[in-house]
């Protein structure tokens, strides 16, 4: 059974007037005539980039490499309180913390992938996933160094030749510039020597590793690339929210993240735009009408108590899980998916495919580790 | 100087009682991942969670339908059984043949789930069994040295571990179901060809585990007298940790890796530091994946190609 | 086809409902704070303390014939769900001032929104000394943790005479706030701090700290974190055998505490009173109203959020609802013969937008709240 969107087929001029359409609306959101909710609007957009920006660096390491990354939050702190830290302490200019932060980031991510990486995949994730926790208790901890739990405030905002960013709408520039300058970087890896070593070792690391593929060192570059996104983003988000804290670099943002690009398809960049694009303002839509739900639902003659209006905006992570479920159950490829993914992800259907059926199937049953 | 002896050695003494506490309680945890990854190679990770629910389960027959805790008991185990055969039949038994990405993704999605749903039936506050509802016996000392006090209660704990580690020790090496169990775990494949229905001896797996789990979150419910919808997630976390410790897919690694990880993390909070406390069984679970992945008493794994 | 033109419509639909349930003619008054997760019982207070005051002006003709509508915002004391929350009120142009938040980092999260907005805010609960200073459209009517601190200090010196206390404290701005003036003063009244242990918001098992207190053998533990983890730390003691006094501070000013037997003579820090026999009459009338309306005594959440709902009732009456006058008006209130006369005494503001006012000590006694018999 095959649940999911099946996007109507448009000819290609209708494609690119769609394209060009929404990417002028995307631009010129901000001269938009919103009124009262714009900057409120502007905000969600402005997150909506940043947690893109973080879906492509989550991506290439489950989407491109086919190793699932639980820790992904740990870099996204680590850039968030380099660029805290360097802003509050020394000054420094938002356009040397970028890379700064970045090269944070990629550093701590040779350190913790170079031992690890040669683990089996779900050794990996649990490592990764207690990095990032670790990451978040020294935080916590290291008052000296972080003001653990009374959090980092004062952090300045960016500036752009002399001019201070504060405006809502120019937040939302900044972002849009940090997320082409990511996209433009990912897609030339992607088509380079690098990313074709990538997909070889996604769809056969043993064939790869037999036609001259230097594992290790191709998975380390990659978790190294990606963490290095999500140090950039963390970088930003401290200095757009100006404010930073332990709490918010829990493990769930992990999980949101993996959300979207599971959502949008792995190994897919325009796949995992869209997921963000969707799920981002999704919950922040969701939190809206719940919070307007007992209102509303008494309007028509139901009485829904405030409490439970509020637990249920608290509890609308619950549809991620069902999403997360439900896509790997129908649709695990996702909604936009590219063909080697849906390839890997329907064994069935590939054995049909492949040439030599029983070739495949034998090396799908014992792929699976004996313990 | 005598008196600083015996201050030291009670303090010492009394870590040792609430290390050997938490640990048992790690490993009936523990012992669930354990099964499930031993068989089908799954870090089932709503098995916290499952461990939450047992704890609310209890709490909620023992408070709003004012059930007896002798009742209750024997209740949450079963429905713990039910919502782990549940969780195979409906999230992972779909997936036996989609790569191990997928089901680890719905594991998760499934823990998400829970969590969030025990949020909107309970609420996020800190819940406490009332103290009438339990038998008062568990309050009391049962043994008194010196400054060192061990309530029936952790006497209770530990028996309960103990007795639920021996049984499921006889299951799976003195029955037909777990000479299936083993079977499966060795090869799914030729095990079906044997004979043994697959999916069933899975989804049994998964209900001797999450009774255990089950069994653990009431224990925890009342012994340190909170629960609440998002304990199962470091709890659950911790115990995954106990059981890549003691070797994973090995049941007796479970029990040495649960009381190994508690002892540590007590002796850690009483002697190093307090607020690294969780940090302990972080590090001790990267340490153990880095340098010996299989753990204190799993066998090596070789990868077949 | 069809389908998706009825689900557009069902969308639409509930959207314009969604609107038309905000569209009366009002003066909204946002109250931000955690009303559900872990702290939602200080919450509960701070919502009834705003809904009672509110309902009395309202009776009373409003502000210039307007009615006064409170907005709850949850943030679950999470920042940045409070930042989200201060987002959506700097945006709505309706909102001259907001009453909130609770929690320090939750205050400290939403500060650079409101101050970008300038938008003004009050809080009745964030006690962090760093606030403050931190944005001049900010101001509170609750006393800082410093002086919290240093209170308890003296009063346990003063009045208990203890001489050995150790120090049982949460990751938290609030509890390492009040663990680093309680020390401070402390050291200073020559008070022994025998030793000083953590613990998180998650933690259930406090006993191998627990256990090292009890072989320091302290006259008493001290506890500047919140009620939900000290029920619990005092219950575990109790299994440990530890025979020892407890005090905390504002956080455990809660009825949760009231359910535990073991908690007993526990006494807290609180910047108000219900059962103060001296109280203003003002006070006393605001303790009966609020016990017609809900059944109990008010905490000091509610209390303190009646005042800053009627600050921001005041501030509005007087100069309109102008989010820079309003500002300017509270920034105008920085002696005492310009003070606001509440419930919790006179308020009003030193150049960083702080309060000084006193605090009371009050303690457990057979299953309720009672005033201390000796203050300081």
């Amino acid at each position: 059974m095959r649940v999911g969107i099946h996007i109507m087929r448009f000819g290609p001029n209708a494609i690119r007037f769609g394209l060009l359409a929404g990417a002028a609306v995307v631009l010129l959101a901000p001269v938009l005539p919103l009124g009262d909710a714009g900057p409120y609007l502007l905000r969600v957009a402005t997150l909506t980039m940043l947690y893109m920006i973080l879906a492509l660096g989550l991506n290439i390491v489950p989407g491109f490499t086919g190793l699932l990354d639980l820790g992904f939050v740990g870099f996204y702190g680590i850039g968030a309180y380099t660029a805290g830290l360097l802003t509050v302490h020394y000054g420094i200019s938002f356009w040397f913390i970028i890379p700064l932060a970045a090269l944070n980031g990629a550093l701590w991510g040779i350190l913790l992938g170079a031992p690890t990486l040669r683990l089996t995949g779900d050794y990996f994730a649990i490592v990764t996933f207690g990095f990032s926790e670790l990451v978040v208790l020294v935080i916590r901890n290291e008052i000296w160094l972080t003001r653990g739990p009374m959090g980092l405030p004062g952090i300045k905002a960016p500036s752009l030749f002399g001019h201070v960013i504060k405006e809502p709408w120019e937040y939302y520039y900044l972002v849009i510039g940090l997320l082409l300058f990511v996209l433009f970087v990912v897609r030339r890896i992607e088509d380079s020597r690098l990313g074709r070593a990538w997909f070889a070792i996604r769809e056969d690391e043993i064939a790869a590793e037999c036609v001259g593929v230097n594992i290790i060192n191709f998975k380390v570059i990659a978790f190294a690339i990606s963490a290095s996104i999500g140090a950039l983003g963390g970088a930003f988000f401290a200095r757009w929210f100006l404010f930073i804290h332990p709490d918010m670099f829990k493990f769930w943002e992990s999980i949101l993240v993996l959300c979207l690009i599971v959502f949008g398809g792995m190994g897919n960049i325009r796949g995992v735009m869209i997921g963000a694009a969707v799920l981002i303002p999704m919950t922040e839509a969701l939190r809206y009408l719940l919070e307007n739900l007992p209102p509303v639902m008494a309007k028509i003659g139901l009485a829904v108590s405030a409490e439970t209006g509020s637990k249920l905006v608290q509890a609308r992570y619950l549809l991620f899980g069902v999403i997360l479920v439900l896509m790997m159950r129908f649709r695990p490829e996702g909604l936009f998916p590219v063909a080697r993914v849906k390839a890997e992800m329907h064994p069935d259907k590939a054995i049909l495919e492949a040439e030599d059926a029983s070739l495949y199937d034998e090396r799908k049953v014992t792929d699976v580790e004996k313990v | 100087m005598f008196e600083t002896f015996l201050d030291t050695f009670s303090l010492f003494g009394q870590q040792l009682v609430n290390g050997i506490t938490l640990g048992s309680v790690y490993a009936l945890i523990a012992v669930g991942y354990t099964m499930v990854y031993g068989v089908i190679q799954l870090i089932n990770f709503a098995h916290g969670e499952v461990y939450m629910m047992g704890a609310f389960f209890s709490f909620t027959m023992v408070t709003a339908f004012g059930v007896n805790f002798w009742v209750a008991f024997p209740v949450t185990i079963v429905l713990c059984s039910i919502l782990g055969i549940l969780l195979d039949v409906v999230a992972y038994r779909p997936l036996r043949k989609a790569p191990r990405l997928a089901a680890l993704i719905t594991a998760i999605g499934m823990s998400l789930f829970l969590q969030n749903l025990a949020l909107i039936i309970w609420g996020s506050q800190i819940k406490a069994f009332p103290r009438p509802t339990l038998p008062t016996v568990f309050f009391e000392a049962a043994v008194t040295m010196g400054d060192i006090i061990i309530t029936w209660l952790q006497v209770f704990i530990l028996l309960v571990a103990t007795l639920m580690m021996a049984g499921l020790h006889t299951i799976i090496h003195h029955t037909k179901v777990g000479t299936a169990m083993r079977a499966i775990a060795q090869d799914k494949v030729t095990a079906s060809l044997m004979g043994i229905n697959v999916n069933r001896v899975i989804s049994f797996t998964f209900a001797i585990g999450s009774a255990m789990g089950g069994v653990a979150g009431i224990l925890v419910g009342i012994y340190y007298n909170a629960i609440w919808p998002t304990m199962g997630y470091i709890a659950g976390i911790k115990a995954f940790a106990a059981a890549v410790l003691g070797g994973i897919g090995s049941v007796p690694g479970a029990m040495l890796g649960g009381g190994v990880l508690g002892m540590a993390e007590v002796m850690g909070a009483g002697y190093i530091s307090s607020a690294y406390r969780d940090g302990i069984a972080y590090a001790v679970m990267i340490l153990v994946i880095i340098f010996k992945p299989s753990g204190l008493l799993g066998r090596s794994t070789l990868k077949k190609v | 086809m069809k389908g998706r033109v009825l689900f557009l419509a069902v969308v639409l639909t509930l959207v314009a409902f969604v609107l038309s349930a905000h569209a009366a003619e009002v003066v909204k008054i946002p109250v931000a704070s955690p009303f559900t997760g872990q702290l939602a019982s200080f919450g509960e207070g701070v919502k009834n303390g705003a809904f009672l005051k509110a309902e009395e002006v309202n009776k009373a003709g409003g502000i210039d014939g307007k009615n006064v509508e409170i907005v709850l915002g949850d943030e679950l004391c999470d920042p940045k769900e409070a930042a989200n929350v201060a987002t959506k009120f700097a945006a709505d142009s309706g909102v001259s001032i907001v009453v909130g938040h609770l929690c320090s980092s939750a205050t400290l999260a939403a500060l650079p929104i409101y101050k970008e907005a300038k938008l003004p805010a009050i809080s009745p609960a964030s006690t962090n000394p760093t606030i403050g200073k931190s944005s001049p459209y900010y101001f509170r009517n609750v006393y800082m943790d410093d002086f919290q601190g240093s209170f308890l200090a003296r009063y346990i010196k003063e009045v208990k005479g203890w001489q050995k206390v150790a120090i049982f404290y949460e990751t938290n701005d609030y509890s390492i706030g009040l663990m680093k003036a309680f020390k401070a003063e402390a050291l200073k009244l020559r008070v022994r701090i025998l030793g000083e242990e953590a613990y998180t918001n998650e933690t259930t098992d406090f006993t191998p700290q627990l256990t090292k207190f009890r072989a320091m053998k302290p006259d008493a533990l001290f506890i500047p974190g919140y009620a939900p983890q000290a029920t619990l730390i005092v219950s575990q003691a109790a299994k440990l055998g530890m025979k020892v006094g407890y005090f905390g501070a504002d956080g455990l000013d809660d009825a949760m505490m009231l359910e535990n037997p073991d908690a007993d003579g526990l006494f807290v820090t609180t910047p108000f009173l219900a059962d103060n026999p001296d109280a203003s009459e003002e006070a006393k009338a605001f303790v009966k109203s609020y016990n017609e309306k809900y059944g109990k005594d008010p905490n000091w959440f509610a209390a303190n959020t009646y005042d800053a709902v009627g600050l921001a009732v005041q501030a509005i009456k007087a100069v309109g609802a102008d989010r820079d006058k309003v500002r300017d008006y509270l920034a105008g209130m920085n002696s005492p013969d310009k003070a606001y006369m509440g419930v919790t005494g006179a308020t009003y503001f030193d150049e960083n937008g702080d309060v000084i006012k006193g605090a009371f000590i009050k303690a457990i006694q057979g299953g309720k709240w009672v005033s201390a018999e000796k203050q300081l």
